[in-house]
């Protein structure tokens, strides 16, 4: 209990202290996600729709391997990035390994197949009623399109934040590809896993403290968001 | 409108759903469609409304093959409202006409007022009753003015005073603005109320067609007969 609340204690010194490595820390684990989660969600919106709007041949195929990789563990994501990045890897010409680009495209991994999953089972429910509705009204293809996404605004708004929680929260991944290097590709993950190898719990459950906040955060507005469009 | 169709086959799974070798709705009229669960009503009511294409034959609205989308509406048994507002629902078909704030908030208002529904302008549609979503959709799919009005059990489950406000509005709105309209009735009585025509089908194929007086009070086909009787066996 004793280091939970040290902890604690620590975590609001930090905060208020201005500690500069933590804010660093905290602003890079906030940049590789958030930058990873709008890729994703460029990617994985359209490609869920299609998923879940088209007939084609291994459909079935490849909703299974969608909904494989949705659960994919982290540390292969990170092997294969890794493998492939690496210098006798296919990529390896790009210098990419233990960079902020490579964690980048190792969390663009993990989070597109949720956000593809989740968005394919919003338009199988809805797609069909919603693409009837809008015939009957007059809307042509695109303006069915937009039907659709409006519709389903809460539902792609839950998507992207899943794939943030699962993002903000990754460490085997960017451990693999990014090698928490101090200054360069340390994120509060890598570092609360080296605070803890180097027994510093307090300063480990401090930065677990300022992650959970960070979720918080984000989770509320999300709440928020449903809420609103709800009431 | 007037709607003529030409040898029109449906099938499902290799089972012949609709079989009509000609037939046609007037323009103006109200047509109510009648039959048995399974004998097609939905199917032409679908095809009519170009949300499925016959394996066969032709559908002519006002002599052209092609379906006027922006002229023709359907109407659900069991509607989807758009997760926002009543008004934003029925003024959706009007934005996508291009018609100005001025004229949606216009129409919007009157037709809120026809149903009974001002109070509801800004309620969101998930809060509201089975009857009021009827109401709801009913006066979206008149908002931007369509020709030809189709409408699936309208008032299916919904109770007496709802159905007759509805049919009362119905009847106004349809005969105001000349909407040639289609009704898919199990309420025979609703029939004769609200339209002046009447189509049977059973298993597919139009058994009888003419005035709603002649085909309910006096059936020719003996299987209408049995069916306005209460006595169809299938």
């Amino acid at each position: 209990m004793d280091t939970i609340g040290h902890g604690f204690e620590e975590a609001i010194r930090l905060i208020f202290a201005g500690d500069a490595e933590i804010f660093e820390i905290v602003g890079l684990s906030l940049y590789v996600s958030i930058f990873s989660v709008v890729v994703s969600t460029i990617l994985g919106i359209p490609l869920g729709i299609l998923l879940g709007t088209c007939r084609f041949r291994g459909k079935g195929i490849l909703v299974r391997i969608i909904y494989t990789l949705m659960s994919l563990p982290p540390v292969i994501a990170g092997l294969a990035v890794f493998l492939i990045l690496m210098r006798r890897g296919p990529l390896g010409s790009l210098q990419l390994n233990y960079t902020v680009a490579a964690m980048i495209i190792a969390q663009i991994c993990l989070v597109t197949p949720i956000i593809i999953g989740l968005t394919y089972n919003m338009v199988k429910e809805k797609a069909l009623v919603v693409n009837q509705l809008g015939m009957t009204l007059g809307a042509g293809r695109i303006q069915r399109l937009r039907l659709l996404i409006y519709e389903m605004r809460v539902g792609i708004t839950t998507a992207v934040i899943s794939g943030f929680g699962r993002a903000i929260s990754e460490v085997g991944a960017v451990m693999i590809v990014g090698g928490n290097i101090k200054g360069k590709t340390r994120v509060m993950t890598t570092y609360i896993s080296e605070l803890k190898g180097m027994g510093n719990f307090e300063r480990a459950m401090a930065v677990g403290l300022i992650l959970l906040l960070i979720s918080f955060v984000v989770n509320a507005a999300l709440y928020h968001f449903q809420e609103r469009e709800s009431r | 409108m007037d709607v003529r169709f030409t040898d029109l086959k449906k099938s499902y799974d290799g089972r012949l759903v609709l079989d009509l070798p000609d037939g046609g709705i007037r323009s103006g009229s109200r047509t109510a469609l009648i039959g048995p669960n399974g004998a097609g009503k939905s199917t032409l009511l679908r095809i009519l409304a170009g949300l499925e294409s016959p394996d066969h034959g032709t559908v002519h609205y006002d002599g052209k093959q092609e379906a006027p989308r922006q002229d023709i509406t359907l109407v659900f048994q069991k509607p989807y409202l758009l997760s926002t507002t009543v008004e934003n629902n029925i003024a959706y078909p009007m934005k996508l006409r291009g018609l100005s704030k001025a004229q949606i908030a216009e129409r919007v208002d009157e037709l809120l007022e026809e149903l009974g529904l001002t109070a509801f302008k800004k309620q969101k549609s998930w809060k509201l009753s089975g009857g009021e979503t009827q109401k709801v959709a009913l006066a979206r799919a008149l908002s931007f003015h369509p020709k030809l009005l189709l409408l699936d059990e309208p008032t299916a489950n919904i109770d007496p005073y709802t159905t007759a406000e509805i049919e009362r509005m119905l009847l106004a709105i349809s005969r105001k603005e000349s909407i040639t309209t289609v009704i898919i009735t199990h309420n025979l009585a609703q029939a004769k109320r609200l339209c002046d025509q009447v189509l049977m089908l059973h298993k597919g194929k139009a058994v009888e067609a003419g005035t709603s007086q002649e085909v309910l009070a006096r059936p020719q086909n003996e299987i209408t007969r049995q069916f306005v009787a209460g006595e169809l066996i299938l």
